[in-house]
Parts: structure tokens; C-alpha cells; sequence
């Protein structure tokens, strides 16, 4: 059953660019959405039921686009199913998935940079329900060619942008319905060497490649890996989850991900991509988009895939500094269905 | 194919390493196998949480289940 707040129609679910102006009308009238833009659009909005994060970026059936501040993307919840709203502290993570509904699933917004994202980002994994109510999201950004912005995350109810606290609506699925977290990631392994790290972290010093130490950010030189247009893929039980490098100080001799490694893992260099748009398209031509309700890709693709008015495929949505299904990725494209 | 009791020797054998043979492309199965395999939880809550797991995503995990039997 349609949430009494949807303002979709069962054919055409909204999830599209649309202008700022319409959505502040959308919300005056009670509709529940999930809404994506720059700072300054969201910041005309009345209160009301919606969450959102600053993002300038998008994919769109069209391709690749990056907005003024005369739009926003919305995403009709209430087509899903009932929402509940709520912001937490970098304390409260474990609520995200502990407070969700048993049939559905968490729905966040968590701003780049602030202690909330290397928390939930070290820790989301073993939250006691992240498997049970699962937690997907997107990490907010900024305009990158701007100077001084940062990312923030909105609690519509009250019409507020946090950069230290994480939006979540909570959306309850129709009885008998499960929600099918899917990710689209065009890397894989170089089936080169093996690489493992002994500590949690962003911020890896030493690692162990064949089982030999090494300072790591002298092995990211060695490989000729420190533009970071190649992730790191760790093998999680078979999906390959991306630790996407953000910067290496040859000098300092340091590294900074976008992504913490985990001890224990198996992570290899992701082998080259030709044409990233190609590869999506690929990947995304035999995927089922049948009941497709939400999606994300990464601003890494985003930016070395050159993918602004490329056409990829896929379902459309906001391009995010980081995407989250159960747990933090890196340069991966995330779809929500409903089964 | 039905999940076994929560009483059968299945789940803590899953607990003990079975879950790491399990032959599965879903998304959260696999992050839980990883999970599962860097806790440091005694094997006793791991074959609940499993047992958790498969009785919530039944629907969703067909080939999951029918693999049950045999790790």
C-alpha cells in the first residue's frame, strides 16, 4: 500500500531534478521526500516531512549533471511506504539501524568529513542490527570547485542543516515486501598482490603486501597509484567493497583514504579502467530495475569517468562524497528495489 | 526448502567457519559472512545471529537455504 503522503502515481514514482520553487510546494502540501542540492536551495525550504544533503552533483537519464542552486533532486519516500524522521550524534549511530522499522530499512544522510563519517564508516559493520534493518545512504558533499564549503545533512522537520549529525528517515516497506540493496562497482581485483593492514583506519601508515611490511604510502608510489584513480577492492565475503585513496604525501610519507581499511581483509589495487561510462553501461545493461526506488553513484567515478552529459543507464540520483549499503563504499553505485 | 529449527547442529556449524563455503552473490549476506569472520563473539551468539538472519531474509535467500544442509 502507497504511504497516504506519496505524491507519485504508481507509474511514475518522482526521483528526478526538480525546481526549488515545486519542491517547497510538494512539502507545503505534506509530501515526504528525500531531497539532494546545494546548500542554498535547501535552504529556502519550508519544514516539513523531508531529509536531504548538499550535493551539487547528479546523475540524470540524461547523464552527468552539476546544478545551480534553481533545483533540487527529490525523491518521493512516500511511494515507498510510511516514513519516520530522526537525526543522530556520532554517539547514536547504532540507533540508525536500531531504531529502524522491522520491515524496511534506514534511509541516511551523513556529511563528509564530520566524526559521524569516520564513525559510522569504522563501525557501521557491527551495529547488533545492521543486518537485520539495513542502513542505505549517502555521504554529502560540496562543490569541489568552490573554496570553504562544506557538506551538510537536513532535518526537514525543522528546516535545520547539521554538519555533525546524521538525517535518517526510516521507511517502513509494505507487509511482505523486502527491501534488495544492490551495488553496481566497476572494480575488481588486479589479481596482483595481496595487501592487509593491522588497524582500523583512514589513515594506514604500514601495511603488509605478501605477507612483507611496507610504509603504504611508498607502495602506492611504487605502483604509480597515488592519483587515486584507483581504489583499493577488499574482499568481503565475496562483494568487493573500495577504499578509494584520497591523497598521498610522498614527503610526510602518508596516506589519506576516503574509506578505512579493516585488519583481517584481503584488499588488492583495482585493475585499470579504460572508459568508465562503458563499464557502467555494461554493468547496468543486464541489471533488473524493477522496483528501483533510490539510487546514488560515487563523485569519484563522477569526476575520472568524465561523467558530466554522459549517459550511463541505471536509475538517477544524487552523485555523494561516499555510499552507504550496510556500510561505508567508495566509488560504487547503490540501488534500492523493492522485491 | 525450510529453514532449519533454531535447535539444529546447522547453525553452529555455520558459527564455527561453515558460513565462509556458503556460495552467495547477496550483497548483505556477504558483508555478514566478513563480519562474522572478524568478531571476536563467542560461536553460541554468532549461530543466533545466523539463525536471526536467515529466518528474517528467508525470502530473498532460496539458493542461500538450500546450501544450508550441506556446510
Amino acid at each position: 500500500m502507497k504511504s497516504p503522503n506519496s505524491i507519485a502515481s504508481d507509474a511514475n514514482p518522482i526521483n528526478g531534478l526538480m525546481p526549488v520553487d515545486a519542491v517547497a510546494d510538494l512539502i507545503r502540501a505534506g509530501a515526504t521526500l528525500s531531497l539532494a542540492g546545494r546548500k542554498a536551495a535547501l535552504d529556502r525550504l519550508p519544514a516539513g516531512a523531508w531529509i536531504a544533503g548538499t550535493s551539487p552533483y547528479f546523475m540524470t537519464a540524461e547523464g552527468g549533471r552539476v546544478v545551480d542552486d534553481d533545483v533540487l533532486f527529490v525523491t518521493d519516500l512516500g511511494s515507498i511506504g510510511p516514513v519516520s524522521f530522526a537525526t543522530y550524534d556520532a554517539n547514536e549511530l547504532d540507533r540508525i539501524s536500531g531504531d529502524a522499522p522491522d520491515s524496511g530499512v534506514a534511509l541516511a544522510v551523513i556529511p563528509s568529513g564530520s566524526i559521524c563519517h569516520s564513525e559510522f564508516a569504522k563501525n557501521a559493520a557491527s551495529y547488533p542490527m545492521a543486518f537485520l534493518r539495513p542502513t542505505v545512504g549517502w555521504i554529502s558533499g560540496y562543490d569541489l570547485s568552490q573554496d570553504g564549503e562544506c557538506a551538510w545533512a537536513y532535518d526537514g522537520q525543522v528546516a535545520t542543516a547539521y554538519n555533525d549529525r546524521v538525517a535518517v528517515a526510516h521507511i517502513t516497506l509494505p507487509e511482505g515486501t523486502n527491501p534488495i540493496i544492490e551495488i553496481v562497482n566497476i572494480f575488481s581485483a588486479d589479481g596482483g598482490d595481496v595487501i592487509r593492514f593491522e588497524e582500523t583506519g583512514f589513515t594506514p601508515g604500514t601495511c603488509l603486501v605478501n605477507g612483507e611490511r611496507r610504509v603504504f604510502s611508498d607502495y602506492i608510489v611504487e605502483r604509480g597509484r597515488e592519483g587515486g584513480d584507483l581504489p583499493l577492492v577488499g574482499d568481503f565475503g565475496g562483494a568487493r567493497v573500495n577504499a578509494s585513496i584520497k591523497n598521498v604525501d610522498v614527503n610526510a610519507r602518508t596516506v589519506e583514504l576516503y574509506a578505512p581499511v579493516f585488519p583481517g581483509v584481503d584488499y588488492s589495487f583495482a585493475a585499470p579502467v579504460a572508459d568508465y561510462a562503458a563499464d557502467f553501461r555494461e554493468a547496468l545493461a543486464d541489471h533488473p530495475f524493477d522496483g528501483a526506488v533510490w539510487s546514488c553513484n560515487c563523485i569519484l567515478n563522477f569526476l575520472f569517468g568524465q561523467l558530466e552529459g554522459v549517459a550511463i543507464g541505471g536509475v538517477a540520483g544524487p552523485v555523494t562524497f561516499g555510499e552507504v549499503a550496510y556500510q561505508l563504499l567508495n566509488q560504487t553505485m547503490v540501488v534500492i528495489r523493492k522485491d | 526448502m525450510s529453514i532449519p529449527a533454531q535447535g539444529s547442529p546447522v547453525w553452529s556449524r555455520l558459527a564455527s567457519g561453515g558460513l565462509s563455503r556458503l556460495q552467495t552473490s547477496h550483497l548483505g549476506t556477504q558483508m555478514l559472512i566478513k563480519r562474522l569472520e572478524l568478531s571476536p563473539a563467542p560461536p553460541a551468539a554468532k549461530a543466533t545471529e545466523i539463525y536471526n538472519y536467515f529466518v528474517k531474509w528467508e525470502r530473498s535467500l532460496a539458493n542461500e537455504v538450500a546450501q544450508l544442509n550441506r556446510l
